[in-house]
């Protein structure tokens, strides 16, 4: 039993996550969720339910939505990974995404609000005036217990007139 | 949490050097690992063999054939042009799996050698009459799709055995239509799709119909009993109601009368009847 508890190898990758590069030597066993909380002390990026079911761990990875939880952390090899620590760019000034959420009211107990917000970069990532089905489809992985959708929904509407390339360009990816 | 065990991981960068790792020894596959992750937290000690810098996320169109490289992945081709030209149904299907996360992640690869009775592009394939190109060191085999699948999560497929890709053939119709019946609309496994092409004359009869269903049979599976009594009809309401009623009888016949049974009956009646109407009419359905 205990030789198989200790058979983890421990992969080296090099990644970007926020704009700084990283070179560890990473159990292969860990997700990236693991990675990001346990292993670098990012804690903004939630644990839901560890089955894809929830969004709650979603980050950026290579300018898309995708969720920590369901990618090992060896897979990440190369990549650039936002997570909602790099959304803002200091603690005094907001990015415009967060700031519409909090005046639409879309925070509740806060939960599921850094899935949400890199969600919905990703969705300005590819559509910077999305329609309300569009934002549903976008969000639909998402899943909140408090608003009922309706703030969010909004406050991402309101997003499509305000937001500029500007806000989003350090997220976008090219290879 | 339980724990997941990775012994090695293996991250080749040619076919060549794959195929010698999965000769070698008992590696799993990973792809986007949307399903393979949630296995291994079943605690089962694995040897993982990435698949993804393999350059296997090609969609490529000849004369008569698309070839889909197995690790395309769901958002891919739901904005693929070729596939949207040609085999349609495909990109809608792909377009209704799970979420955009998922779809950002999961592969078609993943998706067919996963083999779950509700795989969302299964049927859609099958309606191309696809074929998977299989690659190990022995050589390069092809299977067709309707036969890859044994029982539900089983397949043909070695264990030294990469999906390399997919190859659908062109069929030009005149009406598609993929319903998909979930509990809720985004993140749910199917409970039931319905991928339909119909080919219609100018005297509105049938030349030609390619039925299939997912979470129906076993495993997905083509209803050709169904596509024959379909075949020179004249296209009229009671037709499809017809129909609806002969898929059931197919399903009880195949799958068996189960817990589920009651309720699937009047549900697939009804898809079909409505999927039927739909590519009837052309549409290129996404409900
Ligand atoms: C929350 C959630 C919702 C989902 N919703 C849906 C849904 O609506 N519809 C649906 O159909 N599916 C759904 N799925 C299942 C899954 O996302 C899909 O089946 C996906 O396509 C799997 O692809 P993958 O690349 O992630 O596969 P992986 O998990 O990487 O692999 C799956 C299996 O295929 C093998 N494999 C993968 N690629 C290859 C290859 N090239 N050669 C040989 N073997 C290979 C792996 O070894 C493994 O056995 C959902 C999953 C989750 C977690
Ligand atoms: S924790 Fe990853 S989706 Fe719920
Ligand atoms: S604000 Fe509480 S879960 Fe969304």
């Amino acid at each position: 039993m205990e030789t198989i508890l200790n058979t983890n190898v421990e992969i080296k990758v090099g990644f970007k996550l926020n704009g700084l590069l990283y070179e560890k030597s990473i159990p292969a066993n860990w997700t990236l969720l693991q990675l990001l909380r346990d292993g670098l002390g990012y804690y903004g990026t939630k644990c839901g339910c560890e089955i894809g079911e929830c969004g709650a761990c979603t980050v950026l990875l290579n300018g898309q939505a995708i969720n920590s939880c369901l990618v090992l952390a060896p897979q990440i090899e190369g990549a650039e990974i936002w997570t909602i620590e790099g959304v803002a760019d200091s603690i005094n000034s907001l990015h415009p995404v967060q700031r519409i959420f909090i005046e639409y009211d879309a925070v509740h107990c806060g939960f599921c609000t850094p899935g949400m917000i890199m969600s919905t970069i990703a969705l300005l990532l590819e559509n910077s005036s999305p329609d309300e089905n569009t934002i549903k489809t976008a969000l639909a992985g998402n899943l909140c217990r408090c608003t009922g959708y309706v703030q969010i929904i909004e406050a991402v509407k309101k997003l499509s007139g305000i937001i500029t390339e500007k806000d989003l360009e350090k997220f976008r990816y090219s290879e | 949490m339980t724990m997941i065990r990775v012994t090695a991981y293996e991250n080749p960068k040619s076919i060549e050097e794959a195929t010698t790792f999965l000769a070698k020894d008992t590696y799993v596959p990973i792809a986007g690992g949307t399903d393979v992750i949630l296995e291994l937290r079943n605690g089962m000690p694995v040897k993982l063999l990435d698949i993804n810098n393999l350059k296997l996320n090609h969609v490529t169109s000849n004369k008569d054939n698309i070839e889909i490289g197995a690790a395309c992945t769901h958002t891919q081709l739901a904005s693929n042009p070729i596939v949207s030209q040609f085999v349609p149904l495909v990109g809608i299907a792909a377009g209704k799996v799970g979420s955009k996360q998922i779809r950002n992640r999961g592969t078609i690869g993943g998706n067919i050698v996963n083999a779950s009775p509700c795989a969302d592009t299964i049927p859609a394939l099958l309606i191309y009459d696809a074929e998977l190109v299989l690659l190990s060191k022995k050589g390069r085999r092809i299977a067709r799709l309707d036969e890859f699948i044994t029982s539900p999560y089983a397949t043909i497929k070695r264990n030294d055995e990469l999906l390399h890709s997919i190859i659908c053939k062109k069929n030009n119709k005149t009406g598609y239509s993929y319903l998909k019946l979930g509990r809720r609309q985004a993140v749910n496994i199917s409970r039931m799709t319905i991928s339909v092409a119909l080919d219609i004359d100018d005297d509105n009869a049938v030349i030609d119909a390619c039925i299939s269903a997912g979470s129906v049979f076993p495993v997905p599976s083509r209803m050709k009993d169904l596509e024959k009594f379909l075949r020179g009809e004249k296209i009229k309401p009671k037709l499809f109601k017809e129909a609806g009623k002969l898929a059931v009888d197919l399903m009880i016949k195949h799958s068996g009368y189960r817990w589920s049974t009651p309720y699937k009956e009047p549900v697939l009646a009804g898809l079909i009847e409505r999927a039927l109407m739909q590519a009837s009419k052309g549409i290129v359905q996404d409900n």
